[in-house]
């Protein structure tokens, strides 16, 4: 958790949070915003004491237009609440990150947690199409817009995606949702040997018709969602030949979280050679279709830093997503920063001169 | 005002002397992009290496010279337009594919590489890369990147900002980076991200990497008539609330089929009030019961004449009428004007009933030939530059029209940018503290301000600037 905390704020409108930011920018104390607090401890241990921000009292829908298909909500809406509303007109939002249920809208803006769907949808970073944040000063800005398409000015959606609050609280977002698929079909195949299930994995995602979702685990098994029109989606199903699967075997994998759990990211085909290197008694789960992996870490900080270093040799990385404070600070949360990390910093010092929000926590 | 001999001379040095272009004569061929405005600037550059834009770019920060990034000038907002003069950094000296990664399905070019030529090159394996601007044949990959240049396959695939997974940029000071790359997640803020769209203020582009997309093995086109726009903008917005997302959804109106049809002969109805024009894409069983749901929807909203392209060439045929529709238009006046303007799909009626009105106002004919499944309109005001102060009436029936966008809840531009043209509108979609929220990024990347000056942000000067110094010369036949 983020342990330094000293009070509690609870706005229950954006200009309440603001105006609370502003105040605590002004009296020199940290900010750690807070949504369902998934993913509390992501980053680095806090470098000092501060006010914990919810958003939870910020949680309306502001608009869904079911015919735009665009949906506008606050930050603190849960996925949940947010997929609830969306459904009753048949679409979603497809994201169905871990560690779920209880993420909220901008905490997993800000923290850029995503699941198996990617592999079809890509990340928020490619259906969020408008943002507003609160700044440090006591500004709200906006970017972007509801509509889906939209070069105005600048994309500070991608600038505030993934940077864990530092360039400001987000408060709300807008995103382009989509249609239920017309067919939702899940198939699983499980393998003796890891090369089988590697090469099961490459198989469904070579199929002609390509998968939504494939999850390969360290126990042999693959997991392969498909959804389109309903013959094709039979079709590429029957010639995969694999077992059906409940659907229900995806909303058990959101559920994943170890206690002690890092995230693996390179170029999808530098992936497997990384994960070979957790040995044969370590747990894990590949979307081997994106280039991501998780990691339910058995062992310590220097064995993290062994394969964050082969990660990184093979142009990947590995974030630490959630583990005990005394093991953040030993293992790194980010590893070796980007060579850019002087451009970022003049971003966050742009927005967040004096570091208020997140002080420590986010590698920039 | 022209520059100092001294610059020249470094400008030279930085990348040989037979490319740089000062002669008054010379640079009046960059005067223009396909917008509506020009400005001759006082030095033209072509390097060929990263380094030397680098060099190019560290001499204009040295004597705060503006610079402006030029591709192919098929641009429509004014983005290369050198409105305060300065360096044009034109880059077609730089373009080669360096690369083509099969397996990872990835590409890596250079700034001046033709969109279309991408594609070709990419489609001996199969591949193909998304985003494809109507001007596709002439335009860069540089280009799109910096404009976040869409088309009319957008709709399902995305816009050009879903494809970049990397560039190679010079900032404002001459130094070179690397953003972002070939792996998801990586650490720190997504400076790619916001690079791509930034329109030239915030960077050079020389380098980009881009996701390739496996080429789908059936694709189904279809051109549907409807007995008027209205009738037409309902069955977009039906197709979509079924569920169904075609790969591409343009609609075409009657001026525009009248010219498209002298034109190309492809066959399209010139009765018809609009035509839509669908495409879904996948394997065939998907392509053939999405192309059956879909003409079921648009029959149920009077879509009829119903034709669905029977072979490759045909498909062809059929969307050569729908890119080349802007040439076509020729036919009825030799110069036009357009804005790009996204409202939300369920009031496209309403917007195009409004665009219909301003032009009788004006006495402007208008042509509507857009991306409707996005909402993303193209209304072409048609004119003859010949005849005296059109222009301003022109400009202000755009302005009215790109007003009516607004207040219908959208943006100023769905692809085009903002640029020059859209910059003095920015305050009706963005509050002052949203555009200084923007301001930071600019003055934390190029604070000197050298960056392609005077575009997206609002010059208070603007107005009295607005087309002045302008030339007569006839606005040459464009893409968009």
């Amino acid at each position: 958790m983020v342990t330094s905390r000293t009070s509690l704020e609870k706005p229950v409108t954006a200009e309440e949070l603001a105006r609370l930011l502003h105040e605590a920018a002004e009296a020199g104390q940290a900010v750690f915003p807070v949504g369902g607090g998934r993913a509390a401890q992501m980053g680095d241990p806090p470098a000092r004491d501060g006010v914990a921000m919810s958003t939870s009292g910020i949680d309306r829908v502001l608009e869904h237009s079911q015919a735009d298909m665009v949906v506008s909500v606050e930050a603190g809406i849960t996925l949940e609440a947010l997929q609830e509303q969306l459904g009753k007109s048949g679409q979603f939002l497809p994201l169905d990150p871990f560690n779920s249920p209880g993420h909220t809208i901008g905490g997993l803006l800000a923290t850029g947690w995503t699941g198996p769907l990617r592999l079809r949808y890509g990340s928020p970073r490619d259906f969020l199409i408008g943002i507003r944040v609160a700044l440090p000063d006591g500004r709200l800005a906006s970017a972007g817009g509801r509509v889906v398409k939209n070069v105005s000015g600048y994309d500070l959606m991608k600038l505030h995606y993934g940077a864990l609050g530092t360039l400001g609280v987000i408060v709300a977002a807008s995103f382009k949702v989509f249609p239920k698929a017309l067919h939702d079909d899940t198939v699983e195949s499980t393998y003796e040997s890891m090369d089988q299930a590697w090469a099961a994995a490459e198989v469904a995602l070579a199929m002609p018709m390509a998968p939504a979702a494939v999850e390969l685990f360290s126990s042999g098994r693959v997991l392969a969602r498909f959804l389109g029109s309903p013959e094709a989606t039979k079709r590429t199903v029957a010639d995969l030949g694999w077992t059906e699967a409940d659907g229900a075997a995806w909303v058990a994998h959101s559920k994943a979280a170890p206690k002690l759990w890092a995230r693996i990211a390179a170029p999808r085909h530098a992936l497997r050679p990384i994960l070979d290197k957790l040995g044969a008694d370590q747990e894990w789960w590949a979307s081997p279709g994106t280039g991501i992996a998780n990691w339910a870490i058995a062992g310590g900080a220097e064995d993290v830093r062994a394969i964050r270093a082969v990660a990184t040799a093979g142009g990947g990385s590995l974030v630490l997503m959630a583990g005990p404070d005394e093991f953040r600070h030993d293992a790194g949360a980010w590893g070796t920063p980007p060579a850019t990390l002087h451009l970022m910093r003049r971003l966050r010092y742009a927005f967040d001169p004096s570091q208020v929000i997140n002080p420590g926590r986010f590698v920039v | 005002m022209a520059l100092d001999r001294a610059v020249i001379e470094e400008l030279r040095h930085a990348v040989g002397r037979e490319y740089v272009i000062d002669s008054r004569n010379d640079l009046r061929i960059f005067e223009r992009d396909a917008s509506i405005e020009g400005a001759v600037p006082d030095a033209v550059v072509l390097p060929a290496t990263t380094a030397e834009v680098s060099s190019v770019i560290r001499v204009a920060a040295r004597h705060r010279v503006p610079l402006v990034m030029r591709g192919a000038g098929t641009g429509l907002s004014g983005g290369a337009v050198t409105i305060r003069g300065g360096i044009a950094l034109q880059v077609t000296r730089m373009r080669k594919i360096l690369e083509i990664d099969p397996v990872a399905q990835t590409a890596l070019v250079e700034p001046g590489v033709v969109n279309q030529e991408l594609s070709l090159a990419a489609a001996s394996h199969r591949l193909f890369y998304a985003p494809d601007p109507s001007s596709q044949k002439a335009c860069t990959i540089g280009g799109n990147a910096a404009e976040n240049s869409g088309g009319p396959h957008c709709l399902y695939y995305g816009v050009t900002t879903n494809h970049v997974l990397g560039m190679e940029v010079v900032l404002a000071d001459g130094s070179v980076h690397w953003v972002s790359g070939d792996a998801p997640d990586r650490i720190g803020l997504d400076l790619c991200g916001v690079l791509v769209g930034s329109e030239g203020t915030l960077c050079a582009i020389t380098k980009v990497k881009v996701r390739l997309l496996r080429t789908p093995p059936s694709i189904a086109t279809l051109l549907a008539a409807f007995p008027t726009i209205e009738t037409a903008s309902q069955a977009v917005s039906a197709v979509i609330g079924h569920g169904i997302v075609p790969s591409a959804l343009e609609m075409m109106d009657q001026v525009t089929v009248g010219a498209v049809e002298a034109h190309y002969h492809a066959g399209y109805p010139t009765d018809a009030g609009a035509v839509l024009l669908v495409e879904v894409d996948g394997i065939p069983e998907s392509t053939s019961e999405l192309m059956a749901a879909v003409r079921n929807v648009l029959a149920e909203n009077q879509g009829y004449a119903m034709r669905e392209a029977q072979s490759p060439t045909e498909r062809d045929l059929l969307w050569a009428g729908r890119k080349g529709a802007i040439g076509a238009l020729g036919r009825i006046k030799p110069n036009y004007y357009l804005h790009d303007g996204v409202v939300p799909r369920s009031r496209l009626p309403q917007i195009l009933s409004a665009v219909g009105e301003i032009g009788v106002h004006y006495k402007l004919p208008v042509a509507n030939v857009f991306h409707a499944g996005d909402g993303n309109l193209h209304p072409n005001i048609l004119f003859d530059l010949r005849e005296r102060d059109v222009l301003p009436q022109v400009e202000s029936a755009g302005e009215e029209m790109l007003r009516a966008v607004v207040e219908l809840g959208g943006a100023l531009s769905g692809e085009h940018g903002i640029g020059l043209e859209k910059s003095a509108f920015m305050p009706w979609v963005f509050s002052a503290d949203d555009l200084d929220a923007m301001r930071r990024v600019k003055g934390a990347l190029d604070g000197q301000g050298i960056m392609n000056p005077g575009k997206i942000f609002p010059d208070p000067e603007r107005k009295s600037l607005h087309l002045a110094g302008r030339t007569g010369l006839a606005v040459e036949a464009k893409w968009w």
